[in-house]
């Protein structure tokens, strides 16, 4: 299996560990992925709040340099990157106007957006082309005890006739890739929640209070470490959570763990090998615990 | 399919709150409506809600169901029943409003608060009330799907902002109505519209994407929300951390191609309160090697025609 690779600026920065941990996973699943040569920043959910047309234009971009890889699909492991690229191709795809327009701009420099590729997301992926039985027969450490939460993020889901994967209202992908993996899933209020990552700056406040809630309901249920599928909702759930603590009296602290660690876990490397000592909210005296790992 | 339903509403008499439970028969085909109207006709005389026109005009009957928000009348029970894939359904009332009894919101607070965005036509020196007003076809079109709007309610319900905001934050609705009038070719003052939008709170919208995903009408009002940010720095509010911050990504896009993480903070809050407030988080984003200070991004393979698509959308976009 070929995808082009889209992994986003969060993932050459502040998230590298889901850089790490994606590129072991899709190896040792046998999934090639191909790093776009020159992508850019999707925008974030950001720069159509300046210009929605240069929005559209450099995502019209991106999917290009994945339609001259010849593949079928291009790959993300964000959350919001899918929304955004998904949003733009729409668009293409809908508006022959627009895509004339867009296309005119991206002739200055030779390229041009065709319409071949679809967008996708490793979660996705996983269940639609890799196949949850394929999986399953790769798993060495089943992560039986280990009980997850499942934050999906909003951008994975909504708006659903951009998004449309499964139903926005009560999706199940995550619990599915779970069950494979052998962990159990908590049930727990927050789940469908917004992790409020992209107002952080302008909403601080609020988004803490946010952050918090998103801590403590996956906490009362019970559950050893959240999991999501997109590393803007991770740094927000963890890197925020030493400031969101500070309005809480209860104790919040819970780990976060990205999707490809948890699948990463199943397929048997040591949280180490996967980065997970780069969290902030240390994870693996839980994973050690529950898993019964070696020490290292 | 199921024989029985069990609907579990959650009761206000004005002081205290309970769940009450009702067992339904299932019959294919009916609304969520139905249910309702069935649960109180035939059961329980004493359920308040709303609703009048059972066509998806008069915007009353929306409630939440499992948590979402949804128009009674307009939803087609078994889409519910397969959407949560089980007969126990909880009903409530629309979250970010005020309870009346039971399912019945109290809606003054909110009309107040639209008042704000003068939701009324400043009309134009070239029509008037008396010589009324000449609208193109194109002009028409571009206020077809705001006054779609039905002040249902359910973008309230769903929006995450309200959820933990103060009550400053203008509700989808409103701000719909404000862009109504904005885009209206008959509007001569739209800035009069778009300025109290921006003093309350317009960029706290948290763009998680609920009030477009569950708008009964389907107006794209996250759509709207970016509109009426990119008006409010036409006309000159680009001092402020909404607006910094999105002209980081914008620039960082066009200088490199992508993000720099180690800037962004200095250019959304400027360098002082930066030292002052993010310090902290830096230093333990540093400390697990999540950020590298170090890391300076190199500019992207083809910076050069990213930059020509930045030139392009100017001379396209004026």
């Amino acid at each position: 299996m070929r995808y082009a690779f889209f992994p986003g600026c969060t993932l050459e920065s502040a998230a590298e560990e889901l850089m790490i941990s994606t590129k072991k996973v899709a190896a040792a699943l046998g999934i090639e992925l191909i790093e776009l040569n020159g992508w850019t920043c999707c925008g974030a959910s950001h720069i159509q709040d300046v210009d929605d047309f240069l929005a559209t234009t450099i995502n019209a971009r991106n999917i290009s340099l994945a339609e001259e890889l010849k593949v079928d699909k291009l790959l993300t492991v964000c959350n919001t990157c899918t929304l955004m690229l998904r949003t733009a191709k729409l668009k293409m795809d809908k508006n022959e106007k627009l895509r004339t327009k867009v296309n005119e701009g991206l002739n200055r420099s030779g390229m041009e957006y065709k319409g071949s590729v679809e967008v996708t997301h490793l979660l996705w992926a996983l269940i639609q082309d890799y196949g949850l039985d394929n999986l399953k027969k790769l798993v060495k450490r089943p992560l039986t005890g280990l009980k997850v939460a499942n934050f999906y993020g909003c951008h994975i889901l909504m708006p659903p006739n951009v998004m449309g994967f499964e139903n926005h209202m009560n999706p199940q992908s995550m619990e599915m890739v779970a069950e494979v993996l052998g962990a159990k899933s908590v049930d727990f209020e927050q789940r469908l929640a917004c992790c409020g990552f992209h107002a952080v700056f302008p909403a601080e406040k609020e988004v803490m209070n946010l952050t918090g809630k998103n801590c403590l309901s996956p906490k009362a249920a019970g559950a050893d470490c959240l999991v999501t599928p997109c590393p803007l909702c991770q740094m927000q759930l963890d890197a925020y959570q030493p400031d969101a603590q500070k309005e809480f009296k209860e104790d919040i602290t819970i780990p976060v763990l990205h999707l490809p660690q948890l699948i990463g876990l199943a397929l048997g490397f040591t949280p180490e090998e996967l980065a997970i000592q780069r969290h902030v909210v240390d994870a693996i005296p839980a994973l050690k615990e529950t898993l019964q790992l070696q020490i290292v | 399919m199921y024989s029985t339903l069990y609907i579990k509403i959650r009761r206000f008499d004005g002081k205290k709150e309970w769940y009450q439970g009702y067992h339904l028969p299932y019959e294919k085909g009916r609304t969520v409506l139905w249910a309702l109207t069935t649960i109180r006709e035939q059961m329980d005389p004493t359920l308040v809600f709303t609703s009048a026109c059972r066509h998806a005009i008069c915007g009353s009957c929306a409630v939440t169901i499992n948590g979402n928000a949804f128009l009674a009348c307009k939803t087609s029970l078994d889409e519910v029943l397969e959407t949560f894939q089980t007969p126990h359904l909880i009903f409530e009332p629309l979250k970010n409003f005020e309870v009346i009894k039971d399912l019945a919101i109290e809606w003054e607070p909110k009309m107040e608060k639209m008042e704000k965005v003068k939701p009324w036509l400043l009309p134009t020196e070239e029509g008037s009330k008396e010589l009324g007003f000449k609208q193109s076809e194109e002009d028409y079109h571009q206020i077809a799907a705001p006054t779609d709007c039905i002040l249902c309610g359910v973008c309230t319900s769903e929006c995450n902002q309200l959820a933990v905001n103060d009550g400053t934050y203008l509700d989808p609705f409103i701000l719909n109505r404000a862009y109504r009038f904005v885009v209206d070719s008959r509007d001569g003052s739209p800035e009069e519209h778009i300025r109290p939008v921006f003093e309350n709170e317009l960029w706290k919208c948290l763009h998680c994407m609920q009030c477009v995903s569950k708008c009964p009408k389907g107006i794209p009002l996250t759509e709207q929300i970016a509109f009426l940010r990119q008006e409010s720095i036409r006309m000159g509010e680009v001092n402020n951390q909404g607006a910094r911050h999105a002209f980081a990504f914008h620039d960082d896009v066009r200088n490199k191609g992508r993000l720099n993480e180690m800037t962004l903070p200095i250019k959304t809050d400027g360098l002082v309160n930066t030292a002052m407030r993010k310090v902290p988080f830096a230093l333990r984003m540093i400390k697990k090697g999540k950020i590298n200070p170090f890391h300076m991004p190199k500019a992207v393979e083809g910076i050069k025609g990213v930059r020509e698509i930045y030139q392009y959308a100017k001379e396209v976009g004026e």
